[in-house]
């Protein structure tokens, strides 16, 4: 019994103990869920097909490529006045805008007027409440 | 006590602002009450220590408490802690009940502080004797039995806890880190990511990647319907509020208060655990668990009890050992060593003043919390009737600002966010769970290190059931915690 | 909050700019300047230690310097990436003590980075054991491995703490070639993970701090959590900076004690090994050496009025101002002696 349970841990090695533990019970609970599952896994194509085709596209993908382009831009922009949260600043009023401009049905311009307020304002806000008061750094 | 030592009209001001300005960055997605005394700190130098630790612990309640409203109104947790409020809070919300869930939420959150602080001012010393006795097994189970709570948040057992265990995985993704006892090498990580993996993914980007932009994408997705209006979250109506909706939870009250508390005690621990275990045992003991996660008033009590019974508990080991039971606590050690006092077993008798001080900090700090809190709800809940259009950019906006700032400005936490909001959308669409998955994640990294090194120690497998008889108790709760999930699946498949 | 960091220090700037000549010829330095720390904890010695000095050079340079807590791995990124100088890095002699124990994605710091001024010890690095331990001293714990007993120490290893462990390991080595293989390490992370240890009966010794475990030693002898110091790594010279009345019930007298001579850890027989936790500054390879002229010139005045030795004392921090050149030189010294150890105790 005593033979059964005992375990040596060499610790030069002690990193991989926990992640192919963990792997192996995913592995397995893997297996079940397909074995369990496999007929919904097979008809997959038809569930995304449908996804897809109910997908509001110009919206998602426009939200990716405005986050993507948001978070690109930043580092870059505020290279040019380091230190300062300038990148930032910069990046998200167009963000604010652009999104908030994706997001809305009907563009009407009473709409669109407290959207810019607040695409420059919010920003221009939490820019200075964090880098000014709070003393934090912001690309 | 010789109050008059040390209270004044400053020190009163400052535990109230404190707590204001930590109910801010609480309420704020990914912004924590970490990061809120981390800001303030460097103010405290030149306000002595009484009133420093004033405006410390205010911020410190308040940023715990915070949490709760992003975490009700919009489904974000504000912080780790907050994850199980959401759980409950949020359905309400979206049935038109956010500001009921809200005044739940913030007088669960009273009764925790309050609970925590009575345990704290009574018995520190002893409860810090008591907690020196959880070795590396019992932390273990303490955090498995946390882990069992996937089991009762799933709601396909099987695809739960897949969900739960791919959370502990993603969490062991980078180094083995040796700050908590591991040896520093890698794993997990792909061939050619190591620049960026190599720290692994840190939390908080990752929680406000799978609630806040995953909801942002959701919601592109379908299009941006219309919010709710004004009459959906019924502002103004005054929806009757009595506290005759705490009759029948007052043990589930004082039980979440002190498991939270306890939580706090233990160092190493953290603070997630304590809302994750008082929700579980909650969901155990209750009459009826199946209502849990479809907007259960008692599921937002015990979690927001649980969270808040840790601020008392996590001075515990500060205050009586110079250990901090949570990353707060941790400043605060900054805090007295920048004003030349030594933390230790003798703080408490050796600095008689500044204990009294921080009871009546904590004591100001709650009774503020609650105050502000219970009377800005109509002006918290009117957030959900802002357009749309409006509302996600902005919260797209705070939830970069938090994710950049959470470890003082690193980049690829910002791109984790957008990783796990994209992970977080295609979770739901193949029907994985969230809710595990970020549990999993959370107590991934304490859970390898405490089985790990249990076993590095002790050398044999029985240990975990023989060490002592708090292990022996501990496997008790688990199995009641995972036979109560089972047993409700099953009822449930009939 | 009306009394911001900011504020603060928008008026001491202002006030500097308008008292001191010195803010017109270190126009070039950057205005925006972010200093980047080894750690990641802003409630540690790493971030006290940097924000005073931060704080000192803002006054000084009319500056705005903020101090980031991004962790070793990180800060070394975020150094790496920016030469113009606003960036910078304060950290301690895990920066080459990582690459020595090798560290993964560690580098040697001299040859990656430029490494600049000292500008404190932290004296408290120190090893102890339980009230009630058969060890009375390091001369007791050397002794035993000696005769064949097994000493587990709680460390965490591959930096600061370790260092202690690696030099015990050596004296053994000295004193009885082979008893060093008695001196065995007890993986553990945090201070209360090594408290634990100890606690637990799984270390006999464990490495710990003046700062974070006197109290432990005030306790009475019967009390589980009671602990002695054996050694204290710091060198007389840079405990003779201590304040006097020590901390706690420990004075600076009684610290020396702990400390060589009075409690030898043997380097090679004839000397006793040392270490001394420094904090100093690393710069990115290709920065302008002016700029890092620049800084030491600041921090050369800062440190001739005397202010910051006395913030630097309160937070018991030892002051050692030594401008770039030298701090390299004396480092690298360090280092070298460091690395023998090592390779001694491993080869």
């Amino acid at each position: 019994m005593g033979n059964l349970t005992h375990v040596t841990i060499d610790f030069d090695s002690s990193h991989l103990i926990f992640p192919a533990l963990t792997g192996c019970i995913l592995g397995l609970l893997g297996l079940a869920i397909l074995i369990r599952d496999r007929r919904a896994i097979l008809a997959s194509g038809a569930h995304w097909r449908r996804i897809l085709g109910e997908t509001d596209k110009m919206r998602f993908f426009g939200t990716l490529a405005l986050t993507v382009l948001y978070f690109s831009a930043m580092v870059p922009v505020g290279d040019i006045w380091p230190n300062t949260g300038m990148g930032f600043l910069l990046c998200s009023i167009p963000l604010v805008a652009l999104s908030g401009l994706l997001f809305m049905r009907d563009r009407t311009l009473r709409k669109t007027v407290p959207l810019m307020i607040v695409a420059v304002a919010a920003p221009l806000l939490v820019w200075w409440l964090f880098t000014d008061l709070f003393f934090l750094t912001l690309p | 006590m010789d109050i008059l030592a040390f209270i004044s009209p400053l020190f009163v001001l400052l535990a109230i602002g404190g707590t204001l300005v930590g109910i801010i960055f609480g309420a704020i997605p990914g912004m924590t009450a970490t990061m809120a005394v981390a800001v303030c700190l460097p103010v405290t130098y030149s306000l002595g220590l009484e009133n420093g630790l004033a405006l410390l612990l205010g911020l410190y309640v308040g940023g715990i408490s915070g949490g709760l409203v992003p975490a009700i109104l919009l489904g974000i947790p504000g912080t780790p802690s907050s994850i199980t409020t959401t759980l409950d809070g949020h359905p309400m919300a979206k049935s038109g009940h956010g500001e009921k869930a809200l005044r739940i939420g913030i007088c669960a959150s009273l009764v925790g502080g309050l609970v925590s602080l009575l345990i704290l001012d009574l018995f520190a010393p002893t409860l810090a004797d008591f907690a020196i006795k959880f070795s590396y097994v019992e932390k273990f189970l303490i955090i498995l039995f946390a882990l069992s709570v996937m089991a009762a948040l799933s709601s396909d057992l099987l695809l739960g806890i897949f969900s739960g265990f791919l959370g502990i995985f993603i969490s062991l993704i980078g180094t083995y880190d040796v700050t908590k006892g591991g040896n520093g090498e890698w794993r997990l990580i792909p061939p050619g990511t190591e620049y960026w993996l190599e720290s692994g993914f840190s939390l908080l980007p990752v929680l406000i990647g799978l609630f806040g932009l995953a909801a942002i994408l959701d919601e592109a997705e379908t299009g941006m319907k219309a919010g709710m209006s004004r009459k959906d979250v019924r502002i103004g109506q005054h929806e009757k509020f009595s506290l005759t909706i705490f009759k029948g939870q007052w043990v589930n009250l004082i039980r979440s208060s002190c498991i939270g508390t306890f939580v706090g005690i233990l160092p190493g621990v953290g603070g997630s655990a304590a809302s994750i275990l008082s929700y579980s045992n909650a969901k155990t003991f209750s009459k009826n668990p199946e209502k849990f996660g479809k907007g259960e008033p008692a599921g937002i009590m015990a979690s927001e009890a649980g969270n808040n019974g840790l601020t008392g508990g996590a001075l515990v080991p500060l205050l009586s050992l110079g250990i901090p039971g949570d990353s707060t606590t941790a400043l605060l050690i900054g805090a007295f060593t920048l004003q030349g006092v030594q933390v230790g077993p003798l703080f408490i008798g050796n600095n008689p003043v500044t204990w009294d001080a921080m009871i009546l900090a904590m004591l100001i700090a709650n009774i503020a919390m609650f105050v502000l809190m219970y009377y800005a709800i109509r002006y918290f809940a009117m957030v959900v009737t802002v357009p749309k259009c409006i509302l996600f950019p902005v919260i797209l906006m705070m939830c970069v600002i938090g994710a950049y700032t959470i470890n003082y400005g690193i980049m690829f936490d910002v791109w984790t966010l957008l990783i796990f909001g994209v992970f977080g959308w295609l979770m739901a669409k193949i029907r994985l769970e969230v809710a595990p998955f970020i549990i999993g994640f959370i107590l991934g990294p304490s859970a390898e290190v405490y089985f790990v090194k249990t076993l590095e120690s002790f050398g044999d497998l029985t240990i975990f059931f023989t060490k002592s008889w708090i292990a022996v108790f501990l496997w008790v709760l688990i199995a009641l915690s995972v036979g109560g999930s089972a047993y409700l699946q099953t009822k449930k498949a009939k | 909050m009306t009394f911001t960091r900011r504020t603060l220090l928008a008026a001491a700037s202002a006030a500097a700019i308008l008292a001191q000549p010195f803010a017109a010829s270190a126009a070039d330095l950057p205005k925006n300047i972010r200093m980047v720390i080894g750690s990641t904890s802003t409630g540690g010695d790493t971030y006290q230690a940097a924000s005073i000095v931060a704080d000192a050079l803002s006054e000084k340079l009319g500056a705005n310097i903020k101090v980031d807590a991004v962790g070793a791995v990180n800060g070394f990124k975020a150094l790496e990436r920016d030469s113009r100088g606003t960036t910078i890095m304060l950290f301690h002699d895990f920066a080459y003590l990582a690459e020595l124990y090798g560290g993964k994605g560690f580098v040697n710091p001299f040859e990656a980075f430029t490494v600049g001024a000292t500008i404190a010890n932290n004296p408290g690095n120190a090893y102890l054991v339980g009230a009630n331990s058969p060890y009375q001293t390091m001369e007791d714990i050397l002794t035993a491995a000696e005769n064949g007993e097994r000493v587990r120490v709680a460390i965490q290893p591959g930096g600061v703490s370790e260092i202690g462990f690696s030099a015990m390991k050596n004296a053994a080595k000295v004193r009885a070639p082979g008893s060093e293989e008695n001196i065995v390490p007890v993986n553990t992370g945090s201070q209360s993970d090594k408290n634990q240890a100890m606690w637990d009966g799984l270390a006999d010794v464990i490495n710990g701090s003046i700062q974070a475990n006197e109290q432990f030693t005030q306790l009475d002898g019967d009390d589980q959590k009671a602990m002695r110091f054996v050694w204290i790594t710091a060198s007389p010279e840079t405990l003779a900076e201590a304040p006097e009345a020590g901390m706690g019930k420990l004075t600076r007298d009684g610290m020396l004690d702990y400390a060589s001579p009075a409690t030898s850890v043997t380097l090679d027989g004839t000397q006793d090994f040392t270490f001394d936790k420094e904090f100093f500054l690393i710069f990115n390879k290709d920065m302008d050496p002016a700029l890092i002229d620049t800084i030491d010139g600041a921090l050369a005045e800062i440190y001739d009025e005397g202010e910051i030795q006395k913030k630097e004392t309160a937070a018991f921090f030892t002051p050692n101002f030594r401008p770039s050149a030298e701090a390299r030189e004396h480092l690298m010294e360090k280092r070298e002696t460091y690395k023998k150890v090592i390779a001694e105790i491993s080869g």
